[in-house]
């Protein structure tokens, strides 16, 4: 067996192998709605599991109402390389003008979404970062 | 100084016991912004190969203003290491989201930490 590679002595961990799967999803799963009910970014966020696979459906705040930006498949992080208990997701959104990063966390029972709004189209506007925080709630969103 | 040019410096880790990141260097040359970060390993430093970085707004408000936000990808082979950072109240913060390519079976994870600029 090859000597395990690591970049920083954290990653340096004796694990029976650990798969996407094995990884318990229970916080990240739910319906989450922003605190900031001023937000002009993402207003919530159903997460959920289908086939094994985490999903993310974003509704954004638009116009004329909230805009679904539809589901995409999120790649599940663990509190550290030898843990089973999910602490977090990344995924993206491409939404044709731009694509949209997003990276969570969950932080004290908050769900901490960072977002990368990185513009593809000759508008422009200059890429930016924002980070919201998401309260689950007992409210079911339609999907 | 600029936003951008607060990003820039070399930054410590402000837990010396981490057994993550010890530090982490952000440079600008003709080409944009680099970062060069440092893991601490078992013998001593382990340096990462640099990264590009992408320099966003960040609209979250400091003191009333904006800032800039960096987001970097270091490949190193048998992980993958996406980061992004910021500075929040004048602490630099290094959030990473590390894939593992190889077959070592370990889980991907995320971790957090906090810099402060060398004096």
């Amino acid at each position: 067996m090859s000597k395990m590679q690591f970049a920083q002595i954290c990653d340096l961990v004796e694990t029976d192998p650990i798969h996407a799967r094995d990884i318990d999803r229970g916080a990240l799963v739910g319906n989450w709605i922003n605190s900031n009910p001023d937000t002009s970014s993402i207003a919530r966020v159903n997460v959920f599991e289908e086939d094994g696979k985490l999903q993310l459906q974003a509704f954004a705040v638009g116009q004329a109402g909230p805009g679904d930006w539809g589901t995409t498949t999120a790649n599940v992080f663990a509190a550290g390389p030898a843990s089973r208990v999910g602490a977090g997701f990344a995924a993206t959104f491409n939404l044709g003008f731009a694509e949209v990063r997003l990276q969570a966390m969950i932080m004290k029972g908050l769900l901490v979404l960072a977002q990368f709004h990185l513009f593809k189209d000759d508008s422009g506007r200059e890429s930016y970062f924002m980070r919201e925080y998401y309260a689950k709630t007992h409210e079911h969103f339609n999907r | 100084m600029t936003h951008e040019d607060k990003l820039l410096g070399r930054w410590l880790n402000t837990n010396h016991e981490t057994r993550g990141i010890a530090e982490c260097t952000v440079a600008r040359d003709a080409y944009g912004i680099t970062v060069s970060i440092t893991g601490v390993g078992e013998d001593g430093p382990i340096q990462w190969p640099p990264a590009r970085a992408t320099l966003l707004a960040n609209v979250e408000e400091e003191a009333g203003q904006r800032t800039r936000a960096l987001l970097a990808t270091f490949d190193l082979g048998f992980m993958r290491a996406e980061t992004h950072m910021r500075i929040n109240k004048g602490v630099f913060v290094i959030v990473l989201f590390a894939t593992f390519l190889d077959d070592s079976g370990r889980a991907n994870y995320l971790n957090r930490e906090f810099f402060y600029r060398q004096p």
